[in-house]
């Protein structure tokens, strides 16, 4: 395999759990909420897909974290929209209380040695003919199929957003808020369902990293990636294109790392480790003020 | 006579302590433009909630074509074709003119799509002449196709009595014009309209009946042919004078110099959408002058008295102002205190950009401590301001704005939401501060208070500023545009 497909290939592999946590991100964002606390649903995707996975295989493993980035989200939505309790404060308490307590009940589970544990994973899936274009050939079309369904999701967010009665719905709550309730759309009704979507896809997200490519769980392996989603979303202007499109450079920041090691740069490994998180502060200085984020994003609500 | 396409019978409706509607009647004719006035807080805007369904009456009847109905929400009162355009629009910026429209329809795989949508818009502007671009944001819209836009959400569900509350009060001449001619041709194609306006001689113009309200109840209901504008005026300011607060005018005794303190030179306002909220104003006030100001809600008198108490910097004219000013907003919780804070603290709050380093607050403490005692605050050892009730905190925020002897105070609505023991206090200061040299300058909502407190009056009327004498009949007339 040449460099350059193996770089694509690694765009694609890291771009994957990024591209849902960001996609599910969008939704919760056009709704006029902010959700730090998918950081704590990636992570307990994760836990949630080793523990099932465990016991029932890898289909089994993906439920899991669907379940477990929902129940995360819940209790997100319970207090800021239930309790009406500051988004970013809950949003980071959650998302410390998910990174917290998933390891603890790794090790109350697994040991401190459980490392060396595997759980049952997606090999990767070659698409016979589509696999075999050049260079993104194999990127694309020979991942785990944990990557396959985000081909036909963003085409779908996006088509859903702009061309049905619901995606309105969604874009004038996170809008205006007091215009939608007033066409007699229920706001917290529909910030509940993009919440729980958006804790849908947190797992998910958590379920790549454990079942498609650690094959098995680690300590805080979500690693800041629903942080990170966070900014892909801004960098992506809140459209499912541009999301798109910023998933592939952020997974392109964090491929740079694999290869500097296949070129052997001499570059400290800690610094390109370090690639994705620096390329996020970039992004973050360059795309502010060129904002177009819906207007009621983040406000309190009484 | 047919039954009234709308009905509203005995309703009353009761906010805390405060009854907003007590027993009104408002019965509109198929067919016609129904004319609803009233002062502000005269209830009408309640009234046409209910008739939507966004409030609930406490007691009264809505009928609808002669049957009673009850509403749960304002989905129900669109679904059998009533329409409300509200003062305050309640569109989406962020989306266009055919999202907008579409905003609130049910349906996952049918009904919406943006084609359909656009050409929804496209038909109701060739039935109607309501022509807006479905592919417009709103955001980039003037301010009268955003009402037109809300004109054409209540058409595109099939209204067929149409509520305009106060539906030119941000509109052009012309653009009020080009509304008027389009109203009577729907009512013309059977519709029926409902007017809420503060603008006497257009309701009378435009409207075939006419219903006035004063503080909730309904004091007339007449065919607009069998009143004239004074019997209206008459209904609308009503003409038992209820016993008065504090003296009565007196000629002052202060220092009268005939050197203005205060001036404003051809002095305009637009607000951040660019509409002209004041138009060319020119005021002087000389010192130990009281100037009192009226006028009808966003008529320009807030952006006037907050360029006069220098808040606010105009947009365009000349304007010059004393170096110590008072002020006490309307709107005191919001604009004068920090009800968390202490009396001290409030009192640094006055003139906070003055001081660095070092907070003196020895000597705030004892400032505080002497307004409390000067202005009767009580109780005089509260912790924080909010703790104190609307008067004390009234008195405290004016006490504060007199020290240091400004050489201009100006008060807006300086006794609202006071007992009279309190209001008799405040009024009785601000003459004090009259006769001690002070220029002042008293907006109120309350036209007997202006005329116990003023010695010249000005109206704003639509952004125009205007001086008359210190009559009621005349003050009223000015405010509701009659020269």
């Amino acid at each position: 395999m040449s460099a350059t497909s193996a770089f694509a290939e690694a765009v694609v592999r890291v771009a994957t759990p990024l591209a849902y946590a960001a996609l599910g991100e969008l939704v919760v964002e056009r709704a006029g909420i902010i959700n730090i606390g998918l950081e704590g649903s990636i992570i307990a995707g994760a836990y949630g897909a080793l523990v099932f996975a465990g016991h029932g295989g890898a289909i089994f493993g993906v439920a899991g974290a669907l379940l477990a980035g929902i129940l995360l989200a819940t209790l997100f939505a319970v207090f800021v929209l239930v309790l009406r309790a500051d988004q970013i404060i809950t949003g980071t308490a959650i998302s410390m209380l998910a990174l917290g307590t998933t390891g603890a009940l790794y090790q109350t589970m697994y040991g401190s040695v459980g490392a060396a544990l595997t759980t049952p994973t997606f090999a990767p899936m070659v698409i016979p003919g589509l696999s075999s274009l050049p260079v993104v050939g194999r990127a694309l079309f020979a991942q785990p199929v944990m990557t396959y369904p985000l081909y036909l999701l963003f085409p779908i967010l996006a088509w859903w957003l702009y061309r049905t009665a619901d995606g309105l719905a969604l874009r004038a709550v996170g809008e205006k808020p007091s215009a939608a309730a007033a066409a007699g759309i229920s706001v917290s009704r529909v910030q509940w369902l993009a919440l729980l979507f958006g804790g849908a896809m947190g797992g998910l997200s958590g379920a790549t990293l454990v079942l498609a490519q650690a094959g098995t769980f680690l300590e805080g392996m979500s690693a800041g990636r629903g942080f990170i989603a966070i900014a892909i979303v801004a960098l992506g202007r809140w459209t499912p294109l541009g999301v798109a499109g910023a998933v592939l450079l952020f997974g392109a920041a964090g491929a740079l790392q694999f290869l500097a090691q296949a070129m052997a740069w001499p570059i400290p490994y800690s610094i390109s480790l370090a690639t994705p998180y620096v390329f996020t502060l970039v992004v973050l200085a360059v795309a502010r003020g060129r904002a177009v984020a819906p207007v009621a994003l983040g406000a309190h609500r009484e | 006579m047919s039954d009234p396409a709308l009905s509203l019978r005995g309703v009353s409706k009761r906010f805390g302590r405060t009854l907003a509607l007590d027993g009104a009647e408002l019965h509109v004719q198929p067919g016609t433009i129904h004319a609803l006035l009233g002062e502000n807080g005269a209830g009408k805007s309640t009234l046409m909630r209910i008739a939507f369904g966004e409030l609930r009456a406490d007691d009264g009847v809505v009928a609808l074509a002669g049957t009673n109905r009850e509403w749960s929400s304002s989905a129900d009162a669109i679904a059998v074709g009533i329409g409300m355009v509200h003062q305050h629009f309640t569109l989406v910026p962020a989306l266009t003119v055919a999202e907008n429209v579409a905003l609130g329809d049910r349906g996952f795989w049918g009904g919406y799509t943006p084609a359909r949508a656009a050409e929804r818009v496209r038909k109701i502007g060739t039935q109607t002449g309501l022509v807006l671009d479905p592919t417009a944001r709103v955001a980039d819209l003037s301010v009268g196709a955003q009402q037109r836009l809300e004109i054409v959400k209540a058409l595109a569900r099939n209204a067929r009595v149409l509520i305009l509350d106060e539906p030119t009060a941000v509109l052009s001449p012309r653009e009020s014009a080009e509304l008027y001619g389009w109203l009577r041709e729907f009512v013309a194609g059977g519709g029926t309209g409902i007017l809420i306006t503060h603008k006497l001689r257009e309701a009378l113009t435009l409207a075939d009946d006419v219903t006035v309200l004063r503080h909730g109840r309904t004091v007339l209901q007449s065919a607009v042919s069998e009143v004239t504008e004074a019997s209206v005026v008459t209904a609308l300011l009503g003409d038992a004078r209820g016993p008065r607060v504090g003296s009565a005018r007196r000629s002052p005794r202060g220092m009268r110099t005939d050197a203005p303190v205060v001036e404003l030179r051809r002095v305009s306002m637009k607000d951040a959408r660019g509409v002209l909220r004041l138009r060319e104003a020119t005021v002087a006030v000389c010192a130990g002058e009281i100037l009192g100001v009226a006028g009808i809600e966003g008529a320009g008198q807030f952006d006037l008295l907050r360029i006069l108490a220098g808040r606010r910097a105009p947009s365009s004219g000349t304007v010059t102002l004393p170096s110590r000013i008072g002020f006490v907003p309307e709107d005191r919780l919001r604009d004068a205190i920090v009800p968390t804070m202490s009396p001290a603290e409030n009192v640094a709050l006055h003139d906070a950009r003055h001081f660095r380093g070092h907070m003196p607050w020895r000597e705030l403490e004892s400032e505080a401590v002497a307004i409390i005692a000067e202005y009767d605050v009580r109780p005089t050892d509260s912790a924080t301001i909010g703790a104190l009730s609307g008067g004390n905190q009234q008195k405290f925020v004016l006490g504060r704005e007199l020290r240091g002897s400004p050489q201009l105070l100006v008060v807006e609505n300086p006794t609202r939401g006071l007992d009279i023991r309190a209001a008799a206090f405040v009024l009785d200061r601000i003459r004090s501060a009259q006769d001690s040299g002070c220029a002042v300058i008293v907006y109120s909502s309350d036209l007997d208070e202006l005329l116990t407190l003023a010695e010249r009056m000005l109206v704003c009327h639509a952004g125009e500023v205007r001086e008359v004498p210190v009559e009621m009949e005349a003050i009223g007339r000015a405010m509701v545009g009659i020269t």
